[in-house]
């Protein structure tokens, strides 16, 4: 039928100008990784032999994307050169790759979500995911879909795609889940609720006001968010617009979804079909591995597609072994089921090798036990050793009968002695200056990285600080000359700032090899909340058990308790400092709104996101406030009456800007008044300001006699603040006391008010 | 041998049902005394068969023979009545209804709960709970929901099977605003697949958060995909076990089975301490053989016991068959396998109109309802047709009882006229319920009203969506529009209304 293939080809042409775009953002924003990724991106870590990256181009080119934009934070320079080396940057491969480096700044998806609205790169809907995806999802029929209901509502601004599966399955995070709530006939999602492992949410709260829109909904549990988001253009300007926007699903989604403002709309794709995982923690790196050995991503296999062109060989049992002949086996050795063996390894005799991932060019010495370890490229297992559960980075010597235990990690190049012993979840690394030494120019990066320093300072702190210790237990650990240090176990100094999916203790529960056993996950309500005397108040006391760290060495929590002390204080200086650079952008800002003229409206707003912001108090807005107005009055030597006008113009224009901050305290404006300009050059003009203030109702009467009567306006009771001097705060009192006999007279003879008080 | 004893003995009647019939305190003006005499409630006739006859066919049909009639004591010299008249007994054949009364005496005021927790002693069986003024819809038998409960509560360890009808909003411009605000149905969670009620939003709930819907997490964490809708509107009727009761006199705070304890029942299904507390006393294990250990063995039974397994079932794909097994999932299950499930049975609007009559819009729109599907429903017998005037129009959505007389030019829409009534000439009546012994005079103009019994309605009255109290008489060129008529002038009446009144404060629309 050749005239109605030519119609098709036209539609296909039609369609082929708009290029379907995604956007990979390939930072993690987290540590969750540590210490694997302290010289190398996380989206370049191995899965099954092929970088995070791999697989996530992988699987947008399943998805028939042509254009992809990768945001790289740390270490750009790395996966510059990994985009560069791998099969997608190949003339022929149909996909254009571009990364994109944002600054160190960066610090949540929502930085560079509006990085990528600066860059404005986007043309038309796109496909926004993580770098570290592993999908087979069709995402193109979502783009599809999600078009088609913007042709109907412009305010559908994103589908995010979500896989249906249960509760507990094994890629779905018990830390960092979230129920959707969606509407049973359109799947437009109404209300986003984050659910975390522990302390485990207890509760969910959905709207009423939903019900009233949407009579019956959906409350879905069971769904993996992989995040793989379809977007509208407006979404990066959604971010622009709203600085505060870190996460995009707890704070964009849930923002969008509970403003009156946007009139937007989300909605979800319920993928049924296929497979979609995010390797967003190390037991999801052992659960996804799993899912790709066992061949739920098909067609995303070892053996057909492998992001890195490897070729593997399918074995009976899910063992893949490279099929380039390099691989070499002794014959008393036994190969497991679920594993996978990367090419010029050897392996050699008696070695037992049980659901385990081995890179290329690995040796693995006699009689090795390996049980779901995760070995990347290059590294020597020596003879004896046993592995359980436990990640061993690139290039990493692990001495002769050496044991580690489930859930430890150990970074790139390691070199462990003989006999090494890592207790469970050990973390191990190389010194800092040996990572630093051999990064170079990224790793000059690393240094100026702020997070990451005060991190390593605290990896090496208690091995400074307990030399014996070091030189006794590092090589019972280590074994003999190893080069590397162990992290420590349990939670990190600041642990109660850290946000909340990213506490220790919920960490926990996305770490390998972690049953968490230990901990309180009941997300069961123990209190009645009701007021029936019979209330069912017991406490759940067969799931709780005292917390307990599996920590092998209990060397750790002596030095935490030596450093209580000295983070408190550090804490004190660091809260000052805080409070100074919070004080000092108000300034400018308020610098700013006098030199730009802006309007109150505008400059008021502007104070009032600062201090959301940084979280700061409202008088200190106030009094950069006052002592801005203050100085704003220029000082008119020996003309009362000129500098009466200027102060009236400055109040007339300004004033006002004083009570818009976010609240209204007369009393205190009148005592940083006081205080500035005891301090200040326009001592003399006290009386002035607060007449005129007092004429613009910006302070009261009683005000003005409330502030009097209290002992610090005397200058009595505390110290002046910032040099203020002792006269000057009794000079105005005495200023604010002559006013006050005013008003007693003015009271006594009646309504000749105004005047008078303006004569002062 | 003795067959016929044997036989007896396996005839053991699996359920009793209950029947509450209470003051009916939404329905007022409707519902207060006449004169000394009482309206009952559930003898309030609908498309001219009382109430009551609903849910008693519902009864007959679905093979239930036990049945207990709780009434108020005021009321029960007409209730009796009604029992015993032919209409019941030619209608209701293999019921045997055991009439019981409750009243000041015995220091209930017609709280459900009291109410049940007072008649525990005559109840031996799981039981079925049933308002009096629930009219189902012909397509939804009971036995659908008595199944649901047959087949759960032995093997799955159901306490409770519920049963819900999709609500609609009343249109605007309907009078409700000026009789009585329609009660909004509270909001639901309940999980499809499984038919399992899991959440009531009760009016406390609302007390204690009125911005957003509190669910706990463990509800979720067991029933994943579960559904909320606030279109739902709850039939009173409830199948459960006999161990309920129990629970009920444990929890004597109780009042309402509605609005307190049926949301509660829900509770322990995921609420593990809740569980370890009541489990055993809602759900006592018993020896009787039953066809579990046969089910749970079956490969073709769906396992709606395990949620999470259900759903994976249809959705296999992602579910990793290695799955390590966490320790912590399967630890309850192992612990009790009983679910304490409260089952639900949702009838949808498009399988029929059910409601129930506990307000007066729903008694108008109910009546409505029946006048829309039969046709031309005008006394058989040729008496009764003979005091209809020839010249009288009567519209065929419209229904007449027996022994009513109808004068000529009266035109009668979408009505029901009861029986004995008299309906004078030149009368325009237009949507309404008119009840027995009326007696309209000429002229009169009636539209979207409700008629307590023997009101009369004076020449040329006119009245608009009014609502009046038996015995209320209105005068001859008065005018009413969108009023509740009580009789106030009447001081015998008033002492006895007060009464009724204050005594029947929370009967929860029985």
């Amino acid at each position: 039928m050749p005239p109605k293939s030519s119609t098709g080809k036209e539609k296909d042409l039609g369609g082929e100008e708009e290029v379907l775009q995604a956007v990979i953002l390939a930072d993690s924003f987290n540590k969750r990784f540590r210490p694997l990724t302290v010289s190398k991106p996380r989206c370049l870590l191995p899965v099954c032999n092929a970088t995070l990256l791999e697989w996530t181009f992988e699987s947008l080119a399943l998805a028939g994307v042509q254009e992809i934009f990768v945001v790289c934070r740390s270490f750009p320079e790395q996966v510059k050169a990994a985009i560069q080396d791998s099969k997608w940057s190949k003339p022929a491969s149909g996909i254009k790759i571009v990364p994109i480096i944002t600054s160190k700044q960066t610090f949540t998806p929502g930085d560079a979500m509006r990085d990528i609205y600066t860059h404005s790169i986007i043309t038309s809907d796109f496909v926004l995911v993580m770098g570290d995806l592993v999908s087979n999802v069709r995402i193109d029929e979502v783009v599809r879909i999600h078009k088609e209901r913007r042709k109907t509502n412009k305010d559908a601004i994103m589908t995010m795609v979500v896989k249906e599966s249960g509760v507990s399955h094994r890629t779905r995070s018990k830390g960092d889940s979230s129920v959707f709530v969606l509407d049973a006939h359109t799947s437009e999602c109404l209300h986003y609720e984050p659910i975390i492992g522990v302390p485990p949410t207890k509760h969910i709260r959905i709207p009423r006001e939903i019900l009233a829109e949407h009579p019956e909904v959906q409350i879905r549990n069971d769904l993996i968010d992989c995040m793989i988001d379809v977007c509208s253009v407006e979404v990066p300007s959604l971010f622009q617009d709203n600085f505060d926007y870190g996460d995009i699903r707890r704070d964009f989604v849930s923002g969008v979804l509970s403003s009156d403002l946007l009139m937007k709309n989300i909605h979800c794709y319920v993928a049924q079909e296929g497979y979609a995982a995010r390797v967003a923690d190390t037991r999801s790196y052992d659960a996804v591995s799993k899912d790709i050995l066992s061949r739920w991503t098909f067609p995303l296999v070892p053996d057909d597609n492998h992001p890195s062109g490897h070729l593997y060989e399918h074995l009976r049992g899910n063992k893949y072994i490279a099929k380039d002949n390099t691989v070499s086996l002794s014959r008393t050795c036994k190969i497991n089921s679920n594993s996978l063996i990367g090419s010029h390894t050897s392996i050699a005799a008696g070695a037992t090798i049980t659901s385990s991932v081995i890179g290329q060019r690995c040796t693995i010495g006699a009689d090795v036990v390996l049980h779901n370890a995760y070995i990347f490229d290059d590294t020597t297992i020596g003879a004896g050793s046993v592995i359980k559960q436990s990640i061993i980075a690139s290039k990493v010597e692990v001495g002769e009968g050496s044991v580690i235990e489930r859930g430890s990690l150990v970074g790139d190049k390691v070199v462990l002695g003989k006999n090494a012993r890592l207790g469970p979840f050990e973390r191990v690394s190389r010194r800092k200056e040996d990572v630093l030494k051999e990064l170079g120019e990224d790793g000059e990066d690393l240094e100026e990285d702020e997070d990451s320093e005060d991190e390593w300072e605290e990896v090496e702190k208690p091995h400074d600080h307990g030399e014996h210790l070091d030189q006794e237990n590092a090589p019972g650990i280590l074994g003999e000359g190893s080069n590397g240090i162990v992290w420590p176990q349990g939670p990190p100094e600041d642990d109660e700032d850290a946000d909340e999916v990213e506490r220790f203790d919920n960490q926990r529960l996305m770490r390998l090899g972690d049953t968490a056993s230990d901990l309180e996950q009941s997300d069961d309500e123990d209190d009645d909340s009701s007021a029936y005397s019979d209330s069912d108040t017991e406490t759940d006391a067969s799931s709780f058990r005292p917390f307990s760290h599996t920590s092998s060495r209990s060397s750790f929590s002596l030095h935490s308790s030596t450093f209580e002390a000295a983070s408190s204080s550090l804490h004190g200086l660091s809260d000052a400092a805080a409070e100074q650079e919070f004080r000092n952008e108000l300034k400018q800002s308020v610098k700013r709104a006098f030199e730009e003229n802006h309007s109150l409206d505008n400059a008021a707003v502007e104070l009032k996101t600062l201090r959301m912001a940084s979280n700061g108090k409202l008088r200190t807005v106030r009094e950069v406030v006052v002592e801005a107005v203050v100085e704003k009055m220029t000082i008119v030597e020996g003309d009362a009456q000129g500098q009466r006008k200027e102060i009236a113009e400055v109040v007339d224009r300004w004033g006002e800007l004083i009570d818009r901050i976010g609240g209204v305290d007369h009393e205190e404006t009148i005592e940083i008044l006081q205080h500035h300009c005891a301090k200040s050059a326009r001592l003399p003009l006290f009386g002035q300001i607060l007449a005129t203030l007092y004429q613009e109702d910006l302070v009261d009467e009683d005000d003005i006699r409330a502030w009097h009567t209290k002992p610090e306006a005397k200058g009595e009771g505390k110290h002046p603040k910032h040099g203020a001097t002792l006269e000057g705060i009794k000079h105005c009192w005495s200023v604010g006391g002559k006013m006050i006999e005013q008003f007693n007279a003015q009271e006594s003879s009646d309504e000749d008010s105004d005047e008078e008080s303006e004569d002062e | 041998m003795d067959f016929d004893e044997s036989g007896s003995r396996l005839l053991t009647q699996e359920f009793i049902a209950v029947i509450l019939a209470g003051f009916g305190n939404e329905l007022t003006p409707l519902t207060y005394n006449h004169g000394e005499e009482p309206c009952p409630k559930a003898l309030l006739p609908i498309a001219n068969k009382p109430m009551l006859h609903y849910p008693l066919s519902w009864l007959e049909a679905s093979g239930i023979r036990d049945v207990l009639l709780i009434c108020p004591t005021a009321q029960k010299a007409a209730v009796t009545h009604y029992i015993r008249s032919d209409a019941s007994t030619t209608a209701f054949p293999s019921l045997r209804i055991d009439l019981q009364v409750y009243g000041d005496t015995q220091d209930i005021k017609g709280e459900t709960c009291a109410v049940l927790r007072n008649f525990a002693h005559k109840i031996k069986q799981d039981f079925v709970v049933l308002p009096c003024d629930f009219v189902p819809s012909p397509t939804f038998p009971l036995t659908r929901v008595l199944d649901k409960f047959r087949t759960e509560a032995p093997y799955d360890g159901s306490i409770a099977t519920t049963c819900f009808h999709e609500w609609q909003k009343p249109e605007k411009g309907t009078s409700i605003e000026e009789w009585n605000s329609v009660p909004i149905p509270m909001p639901i969670v309940w999980d499809e697949p499984s038919g399992t009620l899991l959440h009531i939003d009760t009016p406390d709930d609302i007390d204690r958060n009125d911005s957003s819907i509190e669910l706990n997490m463990s509800l979720l964490s067991s029933y994943p995909k579960v559904r909320m809708s606030a279109g739902m509107l709850d039939t009173h009727v409830y199948v459960c076990r006999r161990s309920i009761l129990d629970v009920l006199h444990e929890k004597s705070s109780f009042d309402s089975l509605r609005e307190e304890f049926i949301p509660w029942l829900c509770k322990p299904q995921y609420s593990r301490s809740k569980r370890r507390k009541y489990g055993s006393s809602l759900s006592p294990s018993s020896n009787s053989p039953s066809q579990g250990l046969a089910l749970q063995h079956a490969t073709l039974h769906t396992r709606s016991m395990q949620p999470s397994l259900h759903i994976s079932s249809t959705s296999s794909a992602g579910e990793p068959r290695t799955a390590p097994s966490s320790p912590i999932d399967s630890e309850d299950d192992i612990e009790d396998r009983a679910s304490l499930r409260v089952g639900i049975v949702v009838h949808r609007t498009q399988d029929g109109y059910a409601s129930r009559a506990n307000t007066l819009y729903s008694y108008l729109e109910l009546n409505r309802h029946f006048l829309a599907q039969t046709s031309w429903t005008l006394p058989s017998d040729a008496e009764s047709r003979a005091m209809i005037d020839s010249k009288a129009q009567i519209s065929t959505d419209s229904m007449v009882g027996h022994t009513t007389k109808v004068e000529e030019r009266t035109s009668i829409k979408r009505s029901v006229v009861g029986k004995h009534c008299i309906i004078g000439k030149m009368v325009k009546i237009v949507g309404c319920v008119i009840l027995d012994h009326c007696v309209i005079s000429d002229g009169a103009k009636l539209d979207g009203c409700i008629l307590g019994k023997n009101t009369k309605v004076g020449t040329k009255a006119e009245l608009v969506r009014c609502v009046t109290q038996a015995g209320f008489e209105v005068d001859a060129g008065e005018t009413f529009r969108n009023d509740k008529l009580e009789v106030a002038d009447w001081t015998a009446t008033q002492e006895s209304s007060e009464d009724n009144e204050d005594s029947g404060e929370s009967t929860d629309g029985e």
